[in-house]
């Protein structure tokens, strides 16, 4: 197998020259990395002593205890509370905020302490699946750098004092407000309906005050764009379900923005092709997507047809589109070129309009209103308003101004017009400001600067009052999801050091007679004719009380989803008001004369010497507020696989033709994780003067040409202990994490800018002088091998994939695997089976036949010599010959691959399930990375070109999902020495963590690469906060111990027990693995295979399902189900 | 050449091949004897509590029923020490002023937790569930000893591995009828009568095993050995 690639074709030109690459995979004797196993840091003087004094300790028995557990204590309650069973864990519905809108969670807690967040599966904006930030927000309520004192200026003051000074700067007398203080106060997005009301409430005591509104990620240009086409301010909603055709215009919808966990789940719904009708079944047709984009998402990854292009020339596309459809949009001034994308237009607007009202298009937050407007209007000429696209009144409580704001702020501040300033809930405009709005110079201009945050951050270290705030998951609180859905945000734990919601903060300042957030919160909804203003079909509950608990309960408020707007309600309601419409479309949503206020914002192609700069928020870190959260840092980025940094990404063409770049550096750092890049020099034009950055550049095939795209989020200098690196220094030498994009982003060219001076190599050539080095688990633990005879890497094909035409012709094409086509039959008879129906579950035991080899259906192999089974394991019998059938099992899974949209979820859910540790950037880059799931990133290989010589719109990324597959004929046990990883009875590959002794055979017999060594201690044993955040159900590994995938042993094991203690046989589905239940678009499915009606066994039993590697006789429990495409025949053909 | 060693070598020569595997056998002996033994494994070791709870007074004599207390031994994997309110629940009323109970006043006035010194030490990468043993038939005194007997409480059982291993490969030896699982003083030779067709159990504790294993569907010996039943 060659990394990164699938080719189907046996043979690959471009494969003989690759062997002698340095660094790629096969070109190596060893397997493993150089450095991997050996100690190569210097031993420091300092070190030297300490290891002595603890041998030395060891030696007079000092430091040895051979009976540590006798110490222990069992500290019980004092009063017990009656929802507790010490040692049951319980859960409970709340919403997690990321950008001002809620997720619906479901968190775990184990006597008392959240431990894990799964998805809320009432929650419409989760249906049971999260996403990273959800999921990891867990690790941040232990961050043990959040603040813990209320200070002024630094000094420690209690609470009390410092609202005591706040209402002093706010009141003459305590009844008496000041009404001419010029008050500002600063939160991000809010759809907090009780937050929004107290704000208002405050805004009216004083008239003279203001909100500000500081978001940077916020959606204000969709907003902006509905109010250009049709007059007023929606929010917009899509119900993938309903959509054959989707055209996203450099919108990554299925992994980045409010609701996208749901956008995943309903688009993948219409992506999986089955045969069983219990699944869908072959009527339910397969969507298609298209994707128009710059720098390279993932859902530009999946899509059926992908156009890399310019974000300048993005409006023009949008504009001929939507002159093709009919629509009568002005067109382009000078009319430049849009050049191959020319011919994307007419079959893709066929396309279209043959699905008109089943199609859904699509716009990226970050693009100009203009677009959003012409998107509305396209969506609104389909007709697929009312059917798959669903407006509705806006849900944030300010829909506007979230960048603008800040800038007269700004301006007031230096001009001395503002008394006091209040910031509230995590707002960071001291980092985040963009370069021409000098937020944090001018902060010391206000006499009065109140500060309430999670953090000390840039901002809170610059304000006089400090006051910790209260994660969301220590405070109650109520938030809205993507389609307007009121949630009631509750607390698990109180506030460990003690943090305050703004609602609080707020009702104390206004000493307000409720203070507590829960009384708060409920005071509002009590309030039926308040809550009635936001949410016009909420009814006054019979009982409060009832209402309140089953809200709560849920994690979802019932009545409060908005009424969706029809084109048709519309239509009536226009036709009340006035009459003027009446010539346009009957059904038509837009405004008369929208395209009179349409002016062109973005440019054509680029000059020969002008580059294009694009702003993205990174996909783990988001705006950088997720930089202290050690899981996301390390998290290998969605798509790019780099971990613990940002970078300057551009395409392997403008790397060589436009910077003359080397290319020592690309898409992958090969085994090692580590890859020396040049830097680049970003010098762009704000406000008359230049500002530069340096930037690590990162070469990524099917970015758009001629543009660089750098992700923000990095650079943060007050983050914490994770960010603050002062080892490892940043590409402009300073000692944070990633560099700070947000030096050259300049408030009128937010995402992308074309004003740049000049981009250039930092310094020297690579080699000497200016060099970065970049950590990527792109290119570890490669399943590669090379054949003994001709020295040719092997193409093992381990991600298969076809259209759906050509699916429709051979189904069964999934099956064969390239290196030994000739054994299909016996190679697939060497995949574990589902039991079929009627077939009785395989239970004969043989007493004549003790050889062990025959599979439970179709004996095919057991006369073929050549497989033997590697152990003692019958995988026919699960080792035990008469169980009855309930206690039977055969554990299974199965990955689908169309589905997989290689959004990490899995990645997080499971670091956090398992207690996986995370080791930190200079250990990534020799590849020892911890993670159980690796997902892989492919890209073909067409015409025998590698990725960096190919065209960027010829570019097709797959992901592939690896973790153990569990095999029944597991390598890795036959070479343990000590025993330590054996076969269980329902066909689990244990591993048994304290009878391991680390020789690390086994993971030198894994074919899979999927086991993880502790060559180190990585888990921090130390850090008080971060042991509350542990699983208790799963061991804490020390060094020098292997680990690996369990399928979740200690969920199957709980569920095991509390089934076999009420006599009954464990339910399809009453497991699931954390990867599975955080999956957000359903890919992962687990369960019983010796079930023929589990879920599990249905997508076994498609013919697309293959064992990856399953030529090599392992059996792998775990199986992928091929990549299906969708695209259209009369789409022009990549060169 | 010449020889290095003298020949008045060879006899320590030969002494030190004899010996060598001597003094590493004994070493190994000696090893083994000390994991077994009762300092390393604590066994009948009564450690200091911060209330001398007896156990014998209150089940031997009282005949107080274990789930008073142990509430969630049959729900749940960790059978839970009683919150100082169970305790107050009869002490406000019996012996208010004694001295012996003044921690679990203290305790109850002030919330804060009573400490108790540990007397099961299993190591954390063993996950022992209580709920499924006594819901399977293995009665408290099979691991715990006769606690009806106990002043301070003590560890009657070494909890080393094969310990746990030599039941879960014969589990019949050790079952009983779910109705006597508390019982301190069960005997399969006291006839107990099975509810089910109102005759009495085999009184051979290995004819009744096996027919308890079956009724309560005790898993296999090769099931209930494997790594991932006890180690996650």
């Amino acid at each position: 197998m060659k990394p990164d690639s699938t080719d189907i074709p046996a043979v690959d030109p471009a494969l003989s020259d690759l062997e002698n690459v340095p660094g790629f995979p096969g070109s190596r004797a060893d397997e493993f990395p150089e450095g991997a196993s050996e100690f190569t840091d210097e031993v420091s003087r300092r070190r030297f002593l300490a290891l002595m004094g603890a041998s030395a300790a060891l030696a007079t028995g000092v430091g040895c205890n051979l009976r540590p557990a006798s110490q222990r204590k069992i500290v019980p309650y004092t009063t017990q509370p009656d929802e507790i069973t010490p040692g049951v864990p319980l859960f409970f519905a709340t919403a997690a905020n990321l950008g001002g809108y809620g997720s619906g969670v479901l968190v775990r807690s184990h006597e008392g302490r959240p431990v894990k967040v799964e998805g809320n599966i009432d929650h419409p904006s989760s249906l049971g699946g999260a996403s990273i930030h959800s999921l990891a927000s867990i690790l941040d309520i232990y961050d043990p750098d959040r603040s813990a004192t209320c200070t002024r200026r630094g000094e420690p003051v209690t609470y009390e004092s410092a609202i005591a000074e706040l209402r002093k700067q706010l009141y003459n007398t305590p009844e008496d407000p000041k009404k001419n203080l010029r008050l500002r106060i600063v939160t991000e997005t809010v759809t907090s309906p009780t937050l929004s009301s107290q704000i208002q409430k405050l805004l009216n005591l004083f008239p003279n005050a203001r909100w500000v509104q500081f978001d940077l990620a916020g959606r204000d240009n969709v907003l902006e764009g509905t109010r250009l086409a049709s007059g007023n301010r929606h929010n917009i909603s899509y119900d993938f379900t309903k959509a054959d055709v989707v055209l996203s215009i450099d919108s990554d919808f299925l992994c980045i923005g409010p609701g996208h966990v749901r956008y995943a789940r309903d688009f993948a719904s219409r992506r999986k092709v089955r045969q069983n009708s219990k699944d869908g079944g072959p009527a339910d047709e397969m969507n298609r997507l298209y994707v128009v984009e710059c720098m390279p998402t993932n859902t530009g990854a999946i899509a059926d047809h992908r156009l890399p292009m310019l974000t300048g020339l993005m409006e023009l596309f949008v504009r001929e589109l939507a002159v093709t459809l009919g629509i009568q949009v002005t067109s382009w001034a000078n009319q430049p070129q849009l050049g191959s994308a020319n011919e994307w237009i007419k079959p893709l607007a066929d396309d279209l309009k043959a699905k008109a009202g089943k199609s859904i298009v699509v716009a990226g937050d970050h693009l100009p209103p203009v677009i959003h407007a012409i998107v509305f209007a396209i969506n609104d000429k389909l007709g697929n308003f009312g059917q798959t696209v669903h407006l509705s009144a806006p849900i944030e409580a300010r829909p506007e101004g979230k960048v603008t704001d800040l800038k007269t702020l700004t301006t007031e501040m230096a001009s001395k017009s503002v008394d006091a300033l209040i910031i509230l809930g995590g707002a960071n405009p001291a980092y985040s400001a963009p370069a021409d709005v000098p937020f944090a110079e001018n902060i010391k201009n206000v006499p009065f600067t109140f500060h309430l945050g999670q953090h000390q951050d840039e901002t809170g270290v610059l304000c006089e009052w400090h006051v910790p705030e209260a994660h969301f998951l220590e405070a109650w609180g109520d938030i809205r999801a993507h389609d307007g859905t009121a949630t009631i945000q509750q607390p698990l734990i109180a506030p460990l050091h003690g943090g305050k919601s703004a609602i609080e903060v707020l009702a104390a300042v206004m000493s307000e007679p409720v203070r507590e957030g829960l009384e708060i919160v409920r005071a509002f909804w009590q309030n039926t004719d308040e809550v009635k203003k936001l949410f016009p079909s909420f009814e006054k509950p019979a009982t409060f009380e009832i209402f309140w608990q089953e809200s709560v309960r849920k994690g979802v408020v019932t009545r409060t989803t908005p009424a969706v707007k029809d084109a048709k309600d519309d239509k009536d309601e226009k036709k009340k008001d006035e009459k003027k419409d009446e010539k346009k479309n009957e059904k038509s949503l837009l405004a008369p004369n929208w395209t009179t206020d349409l002016k062109a914002t973005l440019r054509g192609e680029l000059a020969a010497n002008e580059y294009e700069v694009n702003f993205r928020l990174d996909p783990a870190l988001y705006d950088g507020r997720f930089a202290n959260n050690g899981w996301l840092q390390e998290l290998p980025k969605p798509l790019t696989k780099i971990s613990w940094d940002n970078a300057a990404f551009v395409s392997p063409k403008t790397a060589r033709e436009k910077f003359a770049a080397k290319t020592d550096y690309s898409w992958t750092a090969g085994e090692h994780g580590r890859a020396a890049v040049n830097v680049l020099e970003l010098r762009v034009n704000i406000g008359g003067t230049d500002r530069i950055i340096k930037a690590p550049i990162w070469i990524l095939p099917g970015h758009a040409d001629g543009a660089v795209t750098i992700h923000l989020g990095g650079g943060r200098t007050r983050a914490g202990r994770v960010a603050h690196t002062p080892d490892e220094p940043n590409a402009e030498g300073k000692p944070y994490r990633g560099f700070n994009a947000y030096a050259i982003r300049s408030s009128d060219e937010p995402w992308f800018t074309r004003n740049v001076k000049a981009v250039k190599i930092g310094g020297a050539a690579l080699g000497s002088g200016q060099q970065y080095f970049l950590a990527c688990t792109q290119g570890y633990w490669q399943m590669a091998e090379k054949d003994p005879l001709t020295g040719k890497l092997l193409d093992r094909a381990p991600v298969r994939r076809a259209t759906l035409a050509e699916f429709q012709k051979v189904p069964e094409f999934a099956k064969i695997p390239p290196a030994a086509v000739g054994e299909t039959d016996l190679i697939n008879e060497n995949v574990p089976h589902p039991v079929k129906h009627g077939e009785p579950v395989p239970s004969a035991h043989k007493k004549d036949d003790h050889k062990h080899d025959h599979g439970h259906n179709g004996n095919g192999h057991g006369h073929d010599k050549r497989l033997h089974p590697l152990n003692m394991y019958n995988p026919a019998e699960g080792l035990v010959p008469d169980l009855p059938d309930g206690q039977r099992r055969r554990w299974a899974m199965a990955i689908d691959l169309t589905a997989c949209t290689g959004c990490s979820a899995c990645v997080i859910a499971c670091q956090g399930e398992n207690n996986i540790p995370v080791v930190g950037k200079t250990q990534v880059t020799k590849a020892r990375e911890m993670y159980w799931i690796s997902i892989d990133r492919y890209y073909d290989f067409q015409n025998g070109l590698p990725p960096e010589e190919q065209e960027a719109e010829a570019i097709k990324t797959y992901f592939q999902p690896r973790m153990c597959v569990q095999c029944e004929n597991a390598p890795c046990e036959v070479v343990c020495p000590v025993g330590a990883t054996v076969h269980s009875a329902d066909g689990l590959n244990d591993m048994t963590y304290n009878r391991c002794v680390g020789t690390r055979y086994c993971s030198n017999n894994c074919p899979y690469k999927v086991r993880r060594f502790n060559f180190l201690t990585y888990q921090d044993w130390h850090t008080e906060t971060y042991k509350l955040g542990r699983n208790p159900d799963v061991s804490v590994r020390s060094r020098g111990v292997m680990e690996k995938c369990t399928f979740c042993v200690q969920r199957i094991r709980g569920a095991e027990i509390v089934a076999e203690r009420e006599f009954r046989p464990i339910r399809d589905g009453e497991i699931l693995t954390a990867c599975q239940s955080a999956c957000p678009s359903n890919a992962i499915i687990f369960g019983d295979i010796n079930d023929p009606d589990a879920g599990v066994s249905r997508w076994k039993n498609e013919p697309t399902n293959y064992g990856l590697l399953a030529e090599l006789n392992t059996r792998p429990r775990l199986t992928h189900m091929a990549v299906l495409k969708n695209p259209n025949p009369a789409m022009p053909k990549p060169k | 050449m010449p020889q290095i060693f003298p020949k008045a070598i060879n006899p320590i020569a030969k002494m030190l091949v004899l010996g060598f595997p001597l003094l590493a056998g004994l070493t190994g002996v000696t090893g083994a004897a000390f994991y077994r033994s009762s300092y390393a494994t604590g066994v009948d070791e009564t450690p200091p509590q911060p209330v001398a709870f007896s156990h014998a007074h209150h089940v031997g004599q009282l005949g107080i029923h274990c789930v008073y207390c142990h509430t969630s031994v049959e729900t749940s994997g960790f059978a839970n020490v009683p919150p100082t309110k169970t305790c107050m629940n009869c002490h406000q009323q019996i012996w208010q002023g004694a001295d012996l109970l003044e921690p679990v006043r203290e305790s109850y006035k002030t919330d804060k937790p009573i400490e108790w010194n540990r007397v099961h030490n299993l190591p954390h990468y063993a996950y022992f569930n209580h709920s499924i043993h006594v819901n399977k038939g293995v009665g408290c005194v099979s691991c715990h000893g006769r606690l009806d007997q106990m002043n301070l409480t003590g560890q009657a059982s070494t909890l080393l591995m094969e310990w746990c291993i030599a039941c879960h490969r014969e589990p019949e030896k050790h079952l009983r009828p779910k109705e006597e699982i508390f019982n301190m003083t069960w005997t399969p030779a006291q006839k107990t009568i099975d509810p089910k067709d109102g005759q009495p159990y085999p009184t051979n504790q290995k004819e009744l095993g096996l027919l308890l294993k079956e009724r309560y569907r005790v898993r296999d010996a090769v099931t209930l050995t494997n790594c991932s039943m006890c180690h996650r």
